[in-house]
């Protein structure tokens, strides 16, 4: 009923709206909303073969709309596409109302109904999200329950379908998630305790050669989780059990079978200790088989924001240009490549030497420390590292060193696995970074990045720099180059000036942009190279 | 859909004639035991805030908290107020997000991590940095995106014409 008639479901929001709006209660309700465009216009570009599309525009628009009044909110989002941006799913298409929910939030408990976003635990076994970076929005269409008792039990139980492009899909997802505080049952003070579970439950009709090979179309995921912090130590655990997964299968078996069946699992442990102006996190993951599709058949198989979990890449993400070049995506289990997870972990040490301090000098001194490393796993149900497929390890200092110059100092040794494990070959990349800030007034500042980037593997040395002037609080421009000197020779330019004002703020800028891997939160997506300009606007109110 | 944008009018007329300033809406969000709270308790009737929503992957954000937290002490000579840092890292970061707060000192700050963006999504944040002065009952009076060196002045700025 809901997915076949969303413009009901609509009407139906709009005069709940209108009535509540009308009722003259005391308690004023309040609009709030955004909206955000991001429009490049495209040019064809001989030195690095970007070809711009027909009639050479692209436009992804997103207007949210909510209102809230005491315990209820409502609210809409439109989306258009006037085409969708390069690169971006092509599923997106169009201009459409494409979420829109109705909440009661009460002390105790909260119902939706209509879209929503939620995850269950660190969404390995279970997230719906939007990430606009990456065109992906999987909201559930459907019903959400939460119910609290006190700050012992939370409680959630969902029910919808996923979103997948414009279109809600087929598949329907049911799930429930339990979170227990022992510490708050037994009035621990100083401590924390809880102990969570999830299950998630995922249909979608399958073919029947499927069937005829013993797949269901009904698959069952579970997840345990403890959690404990106590004195700024905090443990977090992690076990899943995703489910049957199937996967045809890249080679004919000899029994004839065209599907493989796997089964999905991870662990996730992270340590941490934060204390005393010092900060550690470790974190330990071993994926196998965790790919956990919104759809299986058709055409909207092969897109990108075919996703109904969450397995972000866990390492740094930088935000140096050169830095970035050769960004990891975790390993999720793939048949093609007959690799079916990954093994790993990262340190991150965070430590502030305080002002007065022998190294802090007047001004203090902070630094960062990471090192991550992810192997393929040697053999499928071990956890046994196989061959290498990430390993960074970086170290920054930043310090102030009068009250108008600040500078930040990183250094970067990446080695990454171009053919994601099924050869060892691996290539190795030391990227050095001097990022300096000169503040001439209290408002106006400037901003200097240096990088190099030094490897005797495939486009060898990169440089890059880019320098920023800033006239605060409003404006901003900026201009940078990205040199292959070592390689093609093709300077990657852009430049832009942006303007915020209140809770507005307009960019705009032209460059040439790489081919290569745009991440966001640890997920990414392929982009084609493009030359062009940009213009980005976003607003709340 | 000429529908749908018929139906975004309607409702936006509908409301814009009758709505209040934007307040705090009440999501659960968790602090830095990784207790789930409400941020409705943010507003307790007695003092204003500055939320500031940040990343451990926003530089500008690191940077903006920064000199929050290095004038702070100046600050709190002139005017009663709380900076309160939500972190809209996801789960992949969050462990680093606490480690990062604490290695950068900002332990005067109220954290809040917002794992899957709820709190985000109902201050309608599309961008971060995106700072908000909030007065004591939770109304709204400031709000600034992007950050650029000295734009924090104008917090303080705003804090203390509340006083008046």
């Amino acid at each position: 009923m809901i997915r076949k008639n969303p413009r009901l479901l609509t009407l139906a929001l709009a005069t709940l709206v209108a009535g509540t709006a009308a009722a003259q209660e005391p308690q004023k309700g309040y609009l709030t909303g955004s909206f955000e465009t991001n429009t490049i216009y495209y040019r064809d570009d001989a030195k690095t073969n970007a070809t711009a599309p027909d009639d050479h525009f692209g436009s992804n628009n997103f207007l949210k709309l909510d209102y809230y009044r005491g315990k209820l909110a409502v609210g809409v989002q439109m989306e258009a596409y006037l085409p969708v941006l390069q690169s971006f799913p092509t599923e997106l298409a169009g201009t459409k109302l494409t979420n829109y929910y109705v909440t009661w939030q009460d002390d105790a408990f909260s119902v939706t109904a209509g879209t929503f976003y939620d995850q269950f635990g660190s969404g390995l076994l279970f997230r719906s999200w939007e990430d606009r970076m990456l065109g992906m929005n999987n909201a559930l269409m459907g019903a959400r329950f939460i119910y609290n008792y006190k700050n012992i039990v939370a409680f959630k139980a969902i029910w919808g379908l996923p979103r997948l492009g414009m279109e809600f899909s087929e598949t329907q997802v049911r799930g429930a998630d339990l979170s227990f505080s022992l510490a708050e049952l037994l009035k621990w003070n100083n401590t924390s305790l809880s102990l969570e579970g999830s299950v998630l439950s995922r249909y979608e009709k399958i073919p029947q050669d499927l069937i005829d090979e013993g797949g269901k179309p009904n698959s069952e995921g579970y997840s345990g989780r403890i959690y404990f912090e106590r004195s700024g130590f905090s443990l977090k655990a992690e076990y899943v059990d995703a489910g049957k997964k199937y996967a045809i299968d890249p080679e004919v078996s000899q029994d004839g079978d065209i599907y493989l069946q796997k089964t999905g699992s991870a662990q996730l442990l992270e340590l941490g200790y934060n204390r005393n102006g010092l900060g550690i996190s470790l974190s330990g993951r071993r994926l196998e088989w965790m790919r956990s599709e919104i759809t299986s058949n058709g055409n909207l198989k092969s897109s990108s924001a075919n996703l109904l979990n969450y397995i972000p890449a866990m390492c740094t993400q930088y935000t140096y240009m050169l830095t970035n070049l050769h960004p990891y995506t975790a390993q999720i289990g793939d048949a093609v490549y007959n690799n079916s997870g990954e093994i790993g972990g990262q340190a991150d040490i965070f430590y502030n030497f305080k002002r007065g301090s022998a190294l802090g000098g007047k001004r203090g001194l902070k630094i960062h420390a990471n090192f991550s490393t992810y192997y393929t796993l040697h053999k499928e149900g071990t956890a046994k590292a196989g061959k290498l497929l990430y390993r960074d390890i970086s170290i920054d200092i930043e310090k102030q060193f009068t009250r108008k110059f600040k500078a930040v100092l990183l250094y970067s040794m990446q080695e990454e696995n171009p053919s994601y494990g099924r050869k060892s070959a691996t290539r190795l990349q030391n990227v050095f970074v001097a990022d300096l800030q000169y503040k001439f007034t209290p408002k106006f500042s400037t901003r200097l990045e240096l990088q190099y980037l030094t490897t005797h593997e495939d486009e060898k040395d990169w440089m890059a720099a880019l320098l920023e002037i800033n006239f605060a609080p409003s404006w901003s421009i900026y201009g940078s180059d990205m040199y292959n000197n070592g390689g093609s020779k093709i300077h990657y330019f852009n430049a832009g000036v942006s303007y915020a004002r209140s809770r507005t703020r307009i960019a705009l800028s032209y460059g040439r942009n790489r081919e290569g891997l745009l991440c966001s939160g640890g997920v990414c997506r392929l982009t084609r190279a493009y030359t062009g300009a940009n213009l980005q606007i976003t607003t709340s109110f | 859909m000429k529908t749908a944008r018929a139906i975004i009018l309607t409702i936006a007329l509908l409301l814009s004639s009758m709505y209040a300033s934007a307040q705090i809406p009440a999501v659960k969000v968790e602090n830095a035991k990784g207790e789930t709270v409400s941020t409705g308790s943010l507003v307790d009737g007695q003092t204003p805030m500055i939320i500031s929503f940040w990343a451990t992957t926003c530089k500008p954000c690191i940077q903006e908290l920064d000199a929050i937290n290095e004038a702070l002490p100046d600050w709190l000579e002139e005017a009663e107020f709380r900076v309160v840092a939500v972190s809209t890292d996801d789960a992949r970061f969050t462990a680093k997000a606490r480690s990062l707060a604490q290695g950068r000192g900002w332990g005067d700050f109220t954290l809040l991590f917002d794992k899957n963006q709820e709190f985000m999504r109902a201050m309608n944040v599309t961008l971060t940095p995106q700072v908000y002065v909030v007065d004591k009952d939770g109304k709204i009076v400031y709000s600034h995106t992007g950050y650029s060196p000295g734009s924090e002045n104008e917090l303080l700025k705003k804090i203390k014409e509340l006083k008046k």
